[in-house]
């Protein structure tokens, strides 16, 4: 009796277990809430080496493996250009492994640190913000392409500047972060605004309007994540400073513009107009559920806008608010954009290097492809030109958005990233943190700026 | 006398034996637990950015003391030690006993309903709990129709509250595992001493007291062991269910080695200098443990 019990209870046990691995396993893959995912990967990976290792044996060595996250935005890019370059290579193969940002990284630094480069793919896509960071730390891990005939002067130089270290270019430009800031205008409208009283101008009037749309219609204008230091570092670049000077000295403490955007982001949470929540799937809810009226952030946010099918014709962009009485303060700032870079364990140089210079550096048709499902800003300028950027978006009010975004990339300041950019980054956040809920500004960037040069050993 | 020396031999090989499956899992012990870890301990006095390492002596532990962060998550850690470890425990003794009562009905099925949580994901439970304590979260919806709350109370966004929900879920996560090991223990206890206190008058308090407490005496020093040593590593939790805020004020040292080691610039020998900390305050902790707790070589 007793036996047959505990059986059973090891039984039920061993049955929900399986089914609650199988449940995480259909969970979809975000490009923030990705650690959840850690587990799911493995197993994944280790299916998907092995339709590596089928394919490659059937097709020899044009198969390339990339590593990359967002199934409708880089990945679908990726197939597209894989697509584009096999009309006139027909046996070439592409292998994409869909993996998170976090596990590219964790993945990287784990094959680098034991020094063993096996493991890594032959192309992955790298974050613009951690570029320098991981070329400087493991430069063994990355191929110099500076004089693989890729012509990079066919990207924006800020754009570029991201994987140059050393004078060495180690990657290849992909997408773009311009900002730019959606409006319900239906919502708007109902307070009595257009979105025309949102262009050009600076963050004390959109408090202000911010404030009477409170009040009106019961809609805070902005969400953001709590502990995440997007918005800040938006409003830093829009006035060209970043929290690192030249020199590559954080520079935080005394830095007017940063402590303008403190005030500024504090008085946002302050008079309400501003909402945090606590992860990436609530912010992208906060938008598509109409709980805001309205987003600030970069241009790739539109293809988490457009899932809200119901809202298509609803919503209106317009370049983001400047920030108050700031030298060199503009309208136009930038977040997040990525670079393909070609690993050292890439046993095919050549192929990779002439797959990447004929499709995402050499196609204008290419980016004309995957602009108007993707959303995918191309930093390739002569894509620009293209009348596919000039077509009106139905689902942005009918307006030809991308041409009018890609007019903001060339209007905006670059910034400087550093090393250190993540220690600094999420210093500032804490910092923020502690501002909304009371403490001293001053005290707490003295504190952000301790734990920056700590971390940089001084 | 040859008997004797067969006899000898017969041990001998006896011991042989024994030896010889022991060794295969010596060997993975050795090769993937104590390998790593003693180059661990070297690494951790080495100071570098990504695989240019050098040595620097005292270098990582002299640093740590100055780390405003790395302070906060062991405050942080033993904050969770102190106020759920306790908690975790006497919920888990009250419920075994409860469980161990012969008269009650639909044992097997109470006992599965609360060792169920042990068999969810940590990473899915925190996700859970993240999502189930969101502003407009399901807690929030269920007090704000109760008319307890006018408007959602955002749990997660500060330090005390964050903390409490941390706990909350943890002792959602492991009573029921602690349970089980109460509740294997006490089948070792004879009922009849339970019997015996009855006939005499003992109230079921004073039986809990005065047998089932200092006969489950080893039992609770395990779990007492096992959790402290699990807290010490508490990981998913604060990656997941809060991401180490707001402003650090949930996150752990593990979460913080973790962010040193991947997010950062890696600093792999700070990282595994905070690491062999953690180590040592386990081992600290589980001596002052064993000499509390174990009294078996006491009269």
């Amino acid at each position: 009796m007793m036996k047959k019990r505990i059986f059973a209870f090891f039984m039920i046990t061993t049955l929900i277990l399986a089914l609650t691995s199988c449940g995480t396993e259909d969970k979809k893959t975000d490009s923030s809430s990705n650690i959840a995912n850690n587990a799911m990967d493995t197993t994944n990976d280790a299916k998907d080496t092995k339709d590596s290792n089928a394919t490659e044996q059937t097709s020899g060595d044009n198969t390339l493996t990339v590593w990359c996250w967002d199934p409708a935005f880089n990945i679908y890019a990726m197939e597209q250009a894989a697509e584009i370059y096999k009309r006139d290579h027909p046996d070439f193969a592409l292998n994409v492994i869909e993996t998170p940002w976090a596990d590219v990284q964790t993945k990287l630094t784990t094959a680098a640190a034991s020094g063993d480069l096996s493991t890594l793919p032959d192309i992955l896509l790298m974050q613009d913000n951690a570029f320098q960071k991981n070329t400087i730390s493991y430069p063994e891990a990355f191929t110099d392409i500076t004089n693989s005939g890729i012509d990079f002067s066919q990207f924006s130089a800020a754009k570029v500047a991201y994987s140059v270290v050393d004078g060495k270019n180690y990657g290849v430009p992909f997408d773009n972060g311009t900002v730019i800031a959606c409006y319900r205008t239906d919502i708007l409208e109902e307070a009595g605004y257009t979105l025309e009283d949102f262009t050009d101008i600076t963050w004390s009037k959109y408090i202000e309007m911010g404030k009477d749309i409170l009040n009106k219609t019961g809609k805070p204008l902005l969400s953001c994540t709590a502990g995440e230091s997007d918005v800040i570092m938006m409003m830093l670049q829009s006035a060209g400073a970043s929290l690192f000077d030249a020199e590559g000295n954080p520079d935080i403490v005394d830095n007017p513009v940063l402590v303008k955007v403190m005030e500024t982001y504090a008085e946002l949470v302050k008079t309400g107009v501003m909402i945090e929540v606590n992860d990436w799937d609530q912010y992208v809810g906060s938008i598509t559920n109409s709980t805001v009226a309205g987003t600030i952030n970069g241009c790739w946010i539109m293809a988490s806008i457009q899932t809200a099918e119901d809202q298509s014709g609803k919503w209106g962009i317009t370049n983001m608010p400047a920030l108050d009485g700031i030298e060199g303060a503009t309208n136009y700032s930038n977040n997040g954009g990525s670079s393909w870079a070609i690993t050292s364990n890439c046993k095919n140089v050549d192929l990779a290097v002439d797959f990447l210079a004929k499709t995402f550096a050499g196609s204008v048709e290419f980016y004309e492809t995957i602009l108007p499902s993707s959303g995918a800003l191309a930093t390739y300028l002569p894509a620009a030109d293209s009348d596919v950027y000039g077509k009106p978006q139905e689902f942005f009010g009918g307006e030809a958005v991308y041409a009018m975004i890609t007019d903001f990339a060339g209007k905006t300041p670059s910034n400087n990233t550093g090393v250190y950019y993540y220690e600094a980054r999420d210093a500032v956040a804490t910092a923020i943190a502690n501002i909304v809920a009371g403490a001293d500004l001053k005290a707490e960037l003295q504190n952000a700026q301790d734990t920056v040069n700590f971390a940089m050993g001084r | 006398m040859s008997r004797s020396t067969r006899k000898h031999s017969l041990v001998k090989r006896q011991k042989l034996t024994g030896w010889i499956f022991l060794i295969p899992a010596t060997i993975l012990i050795v090769a993937t637990n104590f390998y790593p870890m003693f180059k661990a301990f070297l690494l951790s006095f080495k100071a570098g950015v990504g695989a240019n390492m050098k040595w620097c002596n005292f270098y990582n532990y002299a640093r740590m003391v100055k780390d405003t962060v790395f302070i906060q998550s062991l405050k942080n850690t033993f904050f969770y030690l102190i106020i759920q470890v306790p908690i975790m425990l006497i919920l888990a003794l009250i419920l075994a006993s409860m469980l161990n009562d012969r008269n009650l009905k639909c044992k097997g099925l109470f006992r599965t309903a609360i060792f169920l949580p042990c068999a969810t994901s940590l990473v899915s439970y925190a996700i859970i709990f993240r999502s189930l304590f969101a502003v407009d979260g399901f807690v929030n919806t269920v007090l704000i129709k109760l008319g307890i709350l006018s408007t959602g109370y955002n749990f997660l966004g500060f330090p005390t509250s964050a903390k409490i929900i941390i706990i909350i879920a943890l002792i959602w996560r492991w009573t029921g595992y602690n349970m089980v090991f109460y509740l294997a223990g006490l089948q070792n206890i004879e009922y009849s001493l339970y019997e015996a206190a009855k006939i005499d008058g003992a109230s079921p308090l004073q039986s809990f007291w005065k047998i089932t407490i200092p006969l489950l005496r080893p039992i609770i020093l395990l779990t007492a062991i096992m959790s402290t040593n699990g807290t010490l590593q508490l990981f998913d939790e604060s990656v997941n269910l809060t991401n180490g805020g707001p402003a650090n004020a949930t996150i752990t040292m593990s979460h913080y080695i973790y962010n040193m080691s991947f997010k950062y610039v890696p600093n792999f020998g700070y990282a595994a200098a905070m690491s062999y900390i953690i180590f040592l305050l386990v081992a600290i902790l589980s001596m002052i443990q064993m000499k509390v707790g174990d009294k078996r070589y006491e009269g």
